[in-house]
């Protein structure tokens, strides 16, 4: 393996994540997420059917039974693996329904479908209330703040302080992107996505720890040799296991993410772009951003 | 070598037990071929199946004892849903921010809508003075309604909707004499033995914090028997109200001390029963407030069963295929950690009976990363010590040694992130949780221990890098 100077063109890589940073905060900002019922209120409805039924029957089909569905959003919902003549569409709405009138659309939609020829059946019908959706915003924040502070916390404790910016640095940065991400390929941000964005933060974390470990005991090996050096050197040791391990991580989540059903295709994609971001700021963002900082104890 | 065997006990006695867990006779088996052997790891209602409703407890603020009304809530629910046959459906309480909430769970059901009906009628009952009647509709009259307004009363209908009554509170207009959301421990059609009368009545008895004020207000309200008719006694009935409709109204003909009260009407036997079933289902004591509700069809979970066991098989032998290629013997190494992390997983969550969600499948995926990256570790730092010339004996103990430092930090880590999206995560969220905390303190183990043996057992075909290699500087 050749090594790599991540040090002395530190510039250059640091350069590159903040590049990812301000395109994705452009992207959140302007084009914004397409947020799933969890994080909005409204419903979603799954319809799964059997033979060539496109989008448009099904929106027609919809807009029939109920003015309320003129803004709905109809996405097809593919996942390798699914029979081939079994097609399913997700339909969502911010809008939450009366129960007389959810057993009514579903009844409606069965029998108009069938009408065009379908053989089609509504296979899931979820809802979230408004204030409930404020409710689950507020704790996911929460829950990416407290897991951050938690974090830098622990590599406090365990590392030294300005390792624990490092760190802190890097997964910033991995959210944010793959949070662009999701905004420039419009995937949907829902729960299970969250979950993703979650175990990504322990991921890219485990990435830099492995890092650390190595200047750390190379610190305690040579003590007195050239920091930037040491760095370089420590980075280049553990780049094979990292690039290794990414790799065997990113196959497995990709297949997920091919396979995948509509719940959790979101997952899979955030941990596929995860992966691959936080791979990048363990080895170009969390020492080289601090270096200036490391001193021998 | 002593630790050696130790470490092979350990090993085959975990993975025995993991077996034990998964291979346990159940008494209904449900899954067909491959899955056959997954048999006793419980499928959360995303795949198997099922309705979700989850509703707010809007508890009224200045309530002494906010979780005994939430406690109140669930055994209403729970008896509602039993007397409407949905035995299977699981009621929790869970608590957030100072809030409490109600979630149902009631699988293979594909539809919530008679659920929500059955959970979602409000229920608030309390028991009331009817001051007047109205065989027509009182808010057509405004004279009707003016009177209302005097009196302090709302105009309710009866069960069958062609008769009206006028129904206070406040009884007798004493100062808080009133008796809402009454809990009513039983209720049940009694027949009746009194001559003169026939068919049925129905006996009831309040909870002993109710029957004080019951007591009270059967002392206002109480008519001699000679007087009933007449229209003096027709303003002291006593009204039982749920869902601002009235159930029962009637005179009260003694005084009732011990909150063991009957209801007389000559009732016939169904209309005995459901007046029974009314008062024991009875009232919500506080208001609910649907937060979500959902439900999937099972022909989606067998989808996505089917998808997820082929989209994990795939992934799970190109990984193996991966490390064998790069690592030659200790890929082999990690492979068979990997499967026996993964069986080990299932074992444990089908001995903790933990549910398996559509999001912990992912969880699963997701530690086969971590177990080939604490496998990666270790051999790269055996690669390393060899290189720094040491014997295959000693670079392995010393990898180990080292590694497990490294991994222990790494692993920790995660498992933080884990167990923070356990704590703020709902429902399937918490299974990804659970399979990623079981998962990678597996890995932690299987790594340390299986993989440690493994590799002492395979040390010989271990290749030594080649000299040209060695002396790198560190």
């Amino acid at each position: 393996m050749k090594k790599i100077d991540v040090v002395n063109k530190r510039l250059v890589w640091l350069s590159v994540a903040a590049f990812f940073v301000v395109l994705s905060l452009v992207f959140i900002f302007t084009k914004g997420f397409n947020l799933g019922v969890e994080f909005v209120g409204g419903s979603e409805i799954l319809v799964r059917a059997e033979g060539n039924m496109v989008e448009q029957d099904l929106r027609q089909a919809l807009v029939e039974i109920s003015p309320d569905f003129s803004a709905a959003r109809v996405t097809r919902v593919r996942s390798v693996g699914d029979p081939a003549n079994v097609v399913k569409f997700s339909v969502t709405v911010s809008k939450t329904f009366e129960v007389e009138e959810k057993t009514k659309i579903i009844e409606q939609l069965e029998s108009k479908l069938a009408q065009k020829g379908f053989k089609a059946e509504v296979v899931s019908f979820n809802e979230t209330g408004g204030t409930a959706a404020e409710e689950i915003r507020r704790l996911t924040w929460r829950a990416i703040l407290i897991s951050l502070a938690a974090i830098l916390a622990y590599i406090t404790l365990r590392f030294n302080f300005i390792f624990g910016v490092g760190a802190v640095a890097a997964l910033v940065h991995d959210v944010i992107v793959t949070l662009g991400f999701f905004s420039m390929f419009n995937y949907e941000i829902n729960v299970p996505a969250v979950a993703a964005l979650l175990t990504l933060i322990g991921y890219s974390l485990n990435n830099t720890i492995v890092i650390y470990d190595r200047v750390r005991e190379n610190m305690k090996k040579f003590k007195g040799k050239d920091i930037p050096a040491l760095i370089n050197d420590s980075i280049n040791q553990v780049l094979t296991r990292t690039i290794n391990t990414s790799l065997t991580t990113f196959i497995v989540v990709f297949v997920l993410l091919l396979f995948a059903g509509n719940t959790i295709k979101p997952f899979a994609f955030g941990l596929s772009v995860g992966v691959l971001v936080g791979t990048y700021s363990s080895i170009f963002v969390s020492v080289p951003l601090v270096m200036k900082w490391v001193k021998y104890r | 070598m002593k630790a050696e065997r130790v470490r092979l006990i350990v090993v085959l006695a975990v993975f025995f037990l993991a077996l034990l867990a998964l291979l346990w006779p159940t008494p209904n088996q449900t899954y067909k071929g491959l899955a056959k052997f997954f048999q006793r790891v419980r499928l959360g209602l995303d795949i198997r199946g099922g309705a979700r409703l989850e509703y707010r407890v809007d508890v009224e603020p200045g309530v002494e004892n906010p979780s005994q009304v939430v406690d109140d809530v669930w055994t209403v629910l729970r008896n509602r849903l039993d007397a409407a046959g949905y035995t299977e459906a699981t009621l929790r309480k869970s608590f957030r921010e100072n809030q409490s909430f109600i979630v149902v769970e009631i699988p293979d059901v594909a539809d919530t809508t008679s659920a929500e009906k059955l959970l979602g009628s409000i229920g608030v009952m309390f028991f009331g003075q009817v001051l007047d009647e109205s065989a027509s509709d009182p808010s057509t009259d405004p004279r009707l309604m003016d009177l209302a307004k005097i009196k302090k009363a709302r105009w309710l209908p009866s069960r069958d909707g062609k008769v009206w009554y006028l129904v206070r509170e406040e009884i007798m207009l004493v100062k808080d004499l009133k008796l809402v959301s009454p809990r009513i421990i039983t209720a049940s059609p009694v027949p009746e033995t009194r001559v003169g009368r026939f068919g049925y009545k129905v006996t009831f008895e309040l909870a002993s914090k109710d029957a004080e004020v019951f007591k009270r207000i059967t002392q206002q309200l109480v008519v001699p028997e000679t007087a009933i008719g007449t229209a003096a006694a027709k303003e002291k009935r006593l009204a039982i109200v749920l869902d601002d409709v009235v159930q029962f109204a009637g005179y009260v003909v003694s005084v009732i001390p011990d909150g063991k009260a009957e209801i007389t009407g000559n009732f016939s036997l169904e209309e005995a029963k459901q007046l029974a079933a009314i008062l024991r289902s009875g009232a919500l004591p506080a208001r609910l407030e649907k937060v979500s509700t959902g439900w999937v069809a099972p022909l989606l979970g067998s989808d996505i069963i089917k998808s997820s066991l082929v989209a994990g098989l795939i992934g799970l032998i190109l990984v193996m295929i991966y490390m064998i290629v790069f690592y030659g013997i200790q890929g082999v190494v990690a492979d068979i950690a990997l499967i026996y992390n993964t069986i080990l997983l299932l074992g444990v969550m089908a001995a903790t009976r933990s549910i398996l969600t559509l999001p912990g499948i992912a969880g699963i995926f997701f530690t086969i990363g971590t177990t080939v990256d604490g496998n990666i570790i270790i051999a790269e730092r055996i690669k390393e010590e060899l290189r720094a010339g040491k014997s295959i004996k000693a670079a392995i103990t010393a990898g180990f040694d080292r590694s497990f430092i490294t991994l222990f930090d790494a692993n920790l880590t995660t498992i933080i992130a884990g167990l923070v999206l356990y704590y703020f995560g709902t429902g399937t969220v918490k299974g990804f949780a659970i399979t990623l905390i079981i998962g990678v303190a597996g890995s932690f183990f299987v790594n340390m221990v299986l993989s440690r043996l493994l590799t002492d057992a395979f040390h010989n075909l271990i290749r030594v890098p080649k000299a040209a290699e060695r002396g790198v500087e560190p």
